[in-house]
């Protein structure tokens, strides 16, 4: 095969990825370096390295708390998310449906709102159904923005499910609940726990609308925001490293299912 | 309204003869709870399009109908929260106030200018990424190219912004960095200031446009490209005439996403921008906090920014014109 560079502007675009790749890694490791830091100051260069800021991370009960608050919130808007998305998409394969292309568009809706509207509009609508601003809004508002995602997640690995295989559970005699749990759900695993892995980063990185819906309790966004408003150190950035670390390793694991989701 | 055939024949003959599961189902499913309840309504038709299309339609209508529904009803009242006693009446008059202040529309204009310029930005410097992961990696290579990419945005919106305050501070990488090799003697002042927002801007969006890109680049048969090259045409026309239109699909959705996204970004321009940065979510968002609480002009200057937005890459996807996409 040919290539379709000659090989002066091929050198160029691998300089050029690289280069684009530098400057995707470059703040983030100056980010985590400065978390070694032996000051307070925030500055470089970096003099002294230390591991203290860990430490003082890790004792730290506001930092803890809002882990565990944000992992809850995770966990809860994942679940109703992923239900709700993956019935959604059921509906949308199903025979028969009429107005398939105005539920899809519906369904999408959340995902084409920018955030900041999406976070006030909500925070409007809890206020007429007269709920308060805290955890249920903040699962509520995390909800609405994950299911999408499911939607889109679950129709594509619908699409190449060949319809007969549900037809083959209904005529040994299983009714369609059980055809779904037995055979559509199964077939959907590995796109559905990509998905869920996913909700689970979507909710753990939103400010916005923990910002307009919660209450006082501050997530882990709220926590890093509110620090770096009240000023630099390198507390933060060790805070920031340890986010940071989890949530990659979580995602190269999804990364990785759902990889092999499309190969299986 | 909606309907789902059985292929299956008869169901209900199925259901005298209890069917045989070798697992944890088939106690649930013979438990006389279930076959009163969710069996029962699988077996009729009513019953099988209420549980398909119940809880989705209910859902969606709620909750992503209902909160826009209730955010125009708001911003089209005189007052909110109604008290005891206040007379309130429809208005247009929230709206009014958007266009009589200019403390008002600017930061809108200047929302608009920055969205669009990062996505512009977005596109250029992340093209020729893309055009490298689809089409000059080989196939093997692809995954590992395209995921080394991905790894940084696993990192929050906030921690992104975060980092690039390492990278832009006067005491930052780079003025630090700029000090050592002697090219300036005394820092560049780059944060809080529009250099800061955009940079952090296409630092925080550029994988909702790489993404669409590599695919669409990815579907060009190689082919084509040969076959241009075998009559005649330069790197530069190949380009021009194949690459480019064919992948004319992932520009449009990548330039929708990253300038929708762009136009909502909030905490970015709190954390990276300076006085002069002030965009328009800041402004909404000063009608929902702090002592005044005037919730239907904070409604209808969402609303104004929403159908804005929604308007200007309805018109950028028709002008570009990619070719009509469908879900199916």
């Amino acid at each position: 095969m040919r290539g379709i560079f000659s090989d002066g502007p091929r050198t160029a675009l691998t300089a050029f990825y690289w280069a684009f790749l530098l400057y995707l890694l470059l703040p983030l490791t100056l980010m985590m370096a400065m978390s070694f830091k032996d000051a307070s100051f925030v500055a470089f260069p970096i003099g002294n390295w230390t591991l203290d800021w860990y430490g003082k991370v890790m004792q730290d009960k506001q930092f803890l708390d809002a882990c565990l608050y944000s992992v809850m919130i995770a966990a809860a808007s994942m679940v109703a998310a992923t239900t709700l998305g993956t019935w959604i998409a059921m509906l949308i394969v199903a025979e028969g449906i009429r107005g398939r292309m105005i539920i899809f568009a519906l369904a999408c809706l959340p995902a084409v709102v920018p955030g900041m509207i999406s976070a006030i509009s909500l925070r409007i609508f809890i206020s007429t159904i007269d709920m308060p601003t805290g955890t249920a809004a903040i699962i509520l508002g995390h909800t609405v923005h994950a299911v999408p995602f499911v939607v889109v997640m679950a129709l594509t690995r619908l699409r190449s499910m060949p319809g007969n295989l549900v037809d083959a559970a209904r005529d040994l005699g299983a009714d369609n609940v059980v055809a779904f749990f037995r055979v559509t759900l199964p077939y959907l695993g590995p796109a559905l726990l990509g998905g869920m892995i996913f909700c689970v980063l979507l909710s753990i990185d939103d400010f916005v609308r923990t910002f307009f819906l919660g209450g006082y309790r501050p997530t882990l966004p709220m926590l890093i925001f509110a620090k770096v408003q009240g000023g630099m150190s390198p507390e933060i950035n060790a805070m920031a490293t340890i986010v940071l670390v989890v949530t990659a390793a979580v995602g190269l694991y999804a990364e990785y299912m759902t990889r092999r989701a499309r190969t299986r | 309204m909606v309907s789902r055939q059985t292929t299956a024949g008869q169901p209900i003959a199925y259901a005298a003869s209890a069917p045989k599961y070798s697992t944890r189902i088939a106690s649930v499913v013979r438990s006389p709870l279930y076959q009163h309840t969710l069996g029962a309504a699988v077996e009729s038709r009513i019953g099988r399009v209420l549980l398909l299309t119940g809880v989705p339609l209910l859902w969606l209508v709620m909750m992503h109908l209902g909160p826009i529904y209730q955010m125009l009803k708001i911003s089209l009242m005189s007052h909110y929260p109604v008290q005891q006693g206040v007379d309130w009446h429809y208005t247009l008059a929230n709206y009014a106030i958007f266009f009589q202040e200019s403390i008002y529309f600017t930061p809108l204009i200047k929302s608009f200018v920055f969205a669009t310029a990062a996505t512009a930005a977005t596109l250029i410097v992340v093209y020729p990424v893309a055009y490298y992961v689809a089409k000059v990696v080989r196939p093997e290579g692809r995954s590992r190219a395209l995921l080394l990419l991905l790894v940084p945005f696993w990192a929050g919106e906030l921690i992104r912004t975060f980092s690039v305050i390492m990278l832009l501070a006067n005491r930052g990488g780079l003025n630090v960095l700029l000090r050592e090799i002697g090219w300036i003697d005394r820092p560049i002042p780059m944060l809080y200031t529009s250099f800061s927002l955009g940079f952090g801007l296409v630092y925080l969006i550029c994988l909702y446009m790489l993404l669409p890109l590599y695919s669409a680049i990815e579907k060009i048969p190689v082919q084509y490209m040969d076959a241009a090259a075998d009559l005649g045409a330069g790197p530069f026309t190949r380009f021009l005439r194949i690459i480019l239109p064919l992948s004319k699909d992932g520009i449009v959705s990548g330039c929708s996403l990253v300038f929708l996204t762009c136009i909502g970004v909030f905490a970015t321009p709190m954390l990276l921008g300076g006085p002069n940065t002030v965009l328009f979510p800041e402004t909404i968002s000063g009608f929902f906090h702090g002592a005044s609480n005037k919730w239907p002009v904070g409604a209808a200057f969402a609303l104004i920014m929403l159908v804005t937005a929604l308007f200007t890459a309805a018109i950028f996807m028709r002008l570009v014109g990619g070719k009509k996409r469908s879900a199916f």
